[in-house]
């Protein structure tokens, strides 16, 4: 899915807001910022682009508190903040726009998540993203490593390309916080599928085992929970170049979560899932069959974690059988295991066996 | 209590050459205080200071006292003990008496209520100082009679339990100032102790010490050099407090037969009317013949089974036609309360807090003992929340530091389910979570102790009962701050969100659309929909008067009419001033005023001040409405509520006059009817429709 990067379409959407509150003061009304429901109560699939996506419950956020109020007061002075950088070329962080409110007196944010949930907030109302915004997260993007080619902008303004195996060490590719057509262009590539790794200690096992070289494959880090550029690179690769993505990670339901946003989108991020998921991700391990088969050290399913898998089981993502089956299956036996359990039959069991084995399943080995 | 240890005293002087003293200190050092080293220091502290008090309450001199503790010699544990006071001081020729002597005084036979009661006295201190470090005490002493004053050693001789004098001069003594004492004491004593700090520390008593004796100012250098400063808060001294006679129902077996056996009085009835209260001559007459005694015989020549009989028709074990004997109830004007306003600065002084409510119960009689019992309730940011509340328990304006759960004004505290008046406590039970301290005192000419060591009061039922009703009723005044408060932080936040946040965004939404700034009338209207009382009570420091504002707001979109009522602290002498609506008096203590209508959009503004109070008297103002629509902070006005305080009023102002006369009637017994029995009892006017103020 291309996307087109307008400035103007950007300050016409966000004018929409002030006027919405605008209009309510001149009616004699409180003023109002209408934004969809953004809980997992309000995410249902998209046929046409194979994603989760907000439902049509709208939840109306009105003056008549404190702190709603506020909340409507910052959201003017984050419009007219987008708006100047926009009309300067500049962009910030979201923590440097959270500093910047200092200045703001009474729409001074409170806090940075304070700042953040309302830039998602600008971007759920608008259908914009934060790169219209000229705001960029503070996390770091993946690194990558595989015989992949890209061409990045640099900030002189010139294109490099770069091969994710040659021209990096091992690190591999930094993956940037804006990866859309006007500062990333993929290249070429010679892999036969991308495999996203949950853990450093696993993507830095596969990368000395060279893995990647001998089946063929591009690494990338997710780093935990991907952030968003992670996570449309991938759905770029896998679009532009029709790549397979692998997804290889702990057996525990946040896990099952971080493979849900990678797959069918995130709750947060629902409004612009179809630019972030990979419907045909799939699922590798460590499933709850793992951890019986391999025999793998476990640990005890800690409450929280039955929480999670128990909201994971009403989780509309979690829907088809094969996921309600492995979470019921988890919560059965009480365990989870982590990826690097697999180092249990030495250090070359997950290269020489496992991911061989696992991959057979799928047809990609 | 007072009889036990005044036995013990007896005994020693009856077998003075076989009982040493170190070996009579040893024996008892637990319920002389002398236990550990820890307690010692306190013990020690307490007799000083308590004598000091009680002097200077004599004198009617408001008490000005400096306690400095300082460090002879680590390793061996010794202190010096230096207190000093403005008291009428000792004459030279019975500073012996006191600082030598086991309990000497006056004392055991009057009952009343004093802080003395509750310990072995001075003396005590100059013995445990002697037996711990050989050396005497020192004591300075000026009377405003001489030029100069008495310095003198006291010391005991172990062997023939006599105090000791040496080196005795007279000097003159001055102030730090170089002026001239005019009259005090100073006591310089050396002892084996250890100071520690915490809830059971000289600092906690003194401190608790200066929350019940508003009038005194106290000074306390710690080890360190650090010095504490306690001012005085009123120059009100405690009020008098006159002696009675014991009642029948209060009296037990000994001290009836020792009463018996001094008596040179020549016949029963006498004895018995002139030496009790309570007992009207018909009474004696019918106590005589329940007990099967002569009225014409002489109570010394009683033999003990007549004492016993005697006892017997006293506690209504023994009656006639069928009936017991009937009793006055004791006078109660032998207990000198410390009162809800001292009560209120004393507590405000030492913690620094919003809310305080206090309340003195009337008081009332129990087995033939008069007693009163006041507490306060103090709460606010300043104190920890997620700890239990500080209970403050004090007997006779003594406080009480040890075995806090084994006593019975624990126990009051501990029944009340605090968790409906928004402090927590596991189960509902027990002494409260949350930033509060609950101030008890018990004032009782009988104040009954679980042991010697006196720290704990034991079992009550009447006690408990009237502790347990004024922690409710300041539980409830607790809740209706808590509930004003939340509602006031509310409004509070209202008031933002249409003053500054409203038109921010409307002139930045306009701002960004390049759009004319919208008029803002209408919104604020929805927002608030409500009509909103604004109330703010300050101290005006220029004035030295409490300002009290209140606003009435309309955001609704139809006119509205209202009366407004307040209350004020009329009954403690308040006086408002500067009340230019006027208004008109509604009942005691409640001020009204007819407000005109207001159209959407429009306010109405009541000032006033108060004058003839002090700082921290009143705080809080409650506004009451009149009127059909809701108001935001205020409280819609029950009708029935103000005919009810009407009614107290009027009770009030009956009950004032008899009791007046019955003061004056007290001096000649003729009838003994001087106090009528019925007023005291069950008098729950004081329960408060405003939480506790009243």
């Amino acid at each position: 899915m291309a996307r087109v990067n307008d400035p103007e379409l950007t300050k016409a959407r966000l004018h929409l807001v002030v006027e919405e509150m605008y209009d309510r003061i001149v009616k004699g009304e409180p003023p109002t910022m209408t934004l969809p429901v953004r809980t997992k109560n309000n995410i249902g699939f998209d046929k046409k682009l194979g994603v989760y996506k907000y439902g049509k419950k709208r939840s109306t956020r009105d003056a008549t508190s404190l702190g709603s109020a506020k909340n409507l007061l910052r959201a003017l002075h984050v419009v007219e903040f987008i708006e100047e950088m926009i009309e300067a070329g500049k962009s910030s962080t979201l923590r440097e726009m959270y500093y910047i409110s200092e200045s703001w007196g009474l729409g001074k944010f409170g806090s940075q998540n304070e700042s953040n949930n309302l830039a998602e907030d600008l971007e759920v109302v608008t259908t914009c993203l934060r790169e219209d915004f000229k705001l960029r997260p503070e996390e770091d993007g993946a690194r990558m490593i595989g015989n992949v080619t890209i061409e990045e902008l640099n900030r002189r303004g010139q294109w490099m390309t770069i091969n994710a195996r040659d021209d990096v060490g091992d690190s591999g590719y930094g993956v940037p916080y804006n990866v859309e057509v006007e500062k990333i262009r993929l290249k070429e590539h010679d892999v036969n599928f991308l495999m996203a790794i949950e853990t450093g200690g696993m993507f830095d096992r596969l990368v000395e085992n060279g893995f990647d070289e001998e089946y063929n494959c591009g690494l990338i880090h997710l780093k935990g929970q991907p952030a968003r550029s992670t996570r449309r690179i991938m759905k770029r690769m896998n679009e532009e170049w029709d790549l397979p993505v692998i997804v290889f990670l702990d057996g525990d339901p946040w896990s099952f979560r971080i493979f849900a946003s990678i797959a069918y989108g995130a709750i947060k991020t629902a409004h612009i899932s179809e630019y972030l998921a990979t419907p045909s991700a799939s699922y590798l391990g460590i499933t709850a069959d793992d951890i019986l088969a391999y025999d793998l050290p476990s640990d005890e399913l800690s409450k929280k974690d039955i929480e999670a898998l128990n909201a994971e089981l009403s989780d509309p993502r979690f829907a088809d059988g094969w996921w309600q089956e492995q979470i019921n299956m988890m919560l059965e036996i009480g365990k989870k295991a982590e990826q690097q359990s697999l180092a249990k039959y030495g250090l070359d069991f997950v290269t020489d066996t496992y991911l061989p084995e696992k991959l057979g399943e799928m047809g990609l080995a | 209590m007072v009889i036990r240890v005044a036995g013990i005293a007896d005994k020693m002087a009856k077998n003075q050459k076989q009982i040493a003293i170190s070996e009579f200190f040893e024996k008892n050092k637990h319920f002389l205080g002398f236990d550990s080293l820890q307690r010692s220091i306190i013990t020690a502290v307490k007799e000083a200071v308590d004598n000091s008090l009680d002097a200077c309450e004599e004198a009617r001199i408001l008490p000005d006292i400096r306690v400095k503790i300082s460090k002879i010699d680590s390793k061996k544990d010794i202190l010096e003990l230096q207190t000093e006071d403005n008291g009428p001081g000792i004459p030279q020729k019975s500073i012996e008496k006191v600082f030598g002597q086991l309990l000497f005084g006056s004392r055991f036979h009057a009952i009343r209520q004093s802080r003395g009661q509750q310990g072995i006295g001075i003396t005590g201190v100059v013995m445990y100082s002697q037996l711990t470090t050989g050396k005497p005490t020192h004591v300075l002493s000026k009377i405003a009679n001489d030029d100069t004053a008495v310095s003198v050693n006291i010391g005991l001789d172990t062997r023939k339990n006599k105090a000791v004098k040496s080196d005795q001069t007279r000097i003159i003594w001055e102030n730090d100032d170089l002026t001239r004492k005019e009259h005090g004491l100073r006591v310089t004593t050396r002892m084996k102790a250890k100071y520690q700090r915490g809830r059971q520390s000289v600092f906690q008593y003194l401190r608790m010490t200066s929350i019940v004796n508003p009038h005194a100012d106290i000074m306390f250098t710690d080890p360190d050099g650090e010095t504490y400063h306690w001012p005085r808060v009123t120059e009100r001294l405690p009020s008098k407090v006159d002696a009675i006679k014991p009642h029948p129902h209060g009296i037990e077996l000994g001290q009836l037969q020792r009463m018996c056996r001094e008596s040179s009085d020549s016949r029963m009835t006498v004895f018995l009317r002139q030496n009790f209260s309570g007992v009207s001559m018909r009474a004696a007459k019918e106590l005589c013949e329940a007990a099967e005694l002569e009225i014409t015989v002489k109570p010394k020549s009683l033999k003990p089974d007549d004492v016993r009989a005697l006892l017997e028709a006293f506690q209504g074990e023994r009656v006639v036609n069928g009936k017991a004997i009937k009793l006055l109830s004791p006078p109660t004007n032998c207990l000198s309360p410390i009162e809800e306003m001292l009560i209120k600065k004393g507590l405000s002084k030492t913690i620094d807090s919003k809310f305080v409510s206090t309340m003195t119960r009337a008081p009332t009689v129990s087995h033939g003992n008069p007693f009163q019992v006041e507490v306060g309730l103090i709460f606010g940011e300043g104190m920890a929340a997620d700890k239990h509340v500080e209970v403050l328990r004090f007997a006779n304006r003594v406080p009480l530091m040890y075995q806090q759960g084994g006593c019975l004004l624990t126990k009051a505290i501990e029944s009340v389910d605090w968790r409906q008046y928004g402090l927590e406590q596991a189960g509902g039970k027990g002494v409260p979570k949350g930033p509060a301290a609950i101030l008890v005192h018990l004032a009782s000419t009988n104040v009954q102790f679980t042991s010697e060591a006196k720290e704990a009061l034991s079992d009550n039922e009447f006690v408990f009962e009237e502790t347990r009703r004024a922690m409710l009723e300041m539980g409830r005044g607790l809740r209706k701050h808590l509930e004003k408060k939340k509602k006031m932080a509310k409004t509070r936040e209202k008031f933002e969100l249409i003053n500054d946040i409203l038109p921010a965004i409307a002139e930045k939404s306009a701002s960004i659309l390049e759009r004319p700034v919208p008029d803002l009338a209408g919104s604020i209207t929805k927002i608030m929909s409500a009509v909103i009382c604004n109330e703010t009570t300050t101290w005006n420091k220029e004035t030295k008067q409490v300002d009290v504002s209140i606003t009435l707001f309309n955001y609704t979109s139809r006119a509205r009419s209202y009366s407004l009522l307040v209350n004020w602290p009329e009954k403690s002498g308040g006086e408002m001033v500067g009340n230019e609506r006027g208004g008109r008096k509604e009942a005691m203590g409640i001020w009204g005023w007819k407000i005109e209508t207001l159209e959407p959009g429009e306010k109405a503004v009541v000032e006033y001040s108060l004058s003839k109070l002090e700082k921290g008297d009143w705080t809080e103002t409650e506004v009451f409405f009149r009127g059909s629509q809701d108001v935001i902070g205020a409280t819609k006005l029950d009708e029935k509520m103000l005919v009810e305080i009407r009614k107290q009023e009027e009770v009030l102002n009956q009950s004032d006059a008899p009791s007046e006369e019955s003061g004056e009637s007290s001096e000649d017994s003729e009838e003994g009817v001087a106090y009528e029995p019925g007023l005291v009892e069950g008098s729950s006017g004081q329960t408060t429709l405003f939480g506790g103020e009243y």
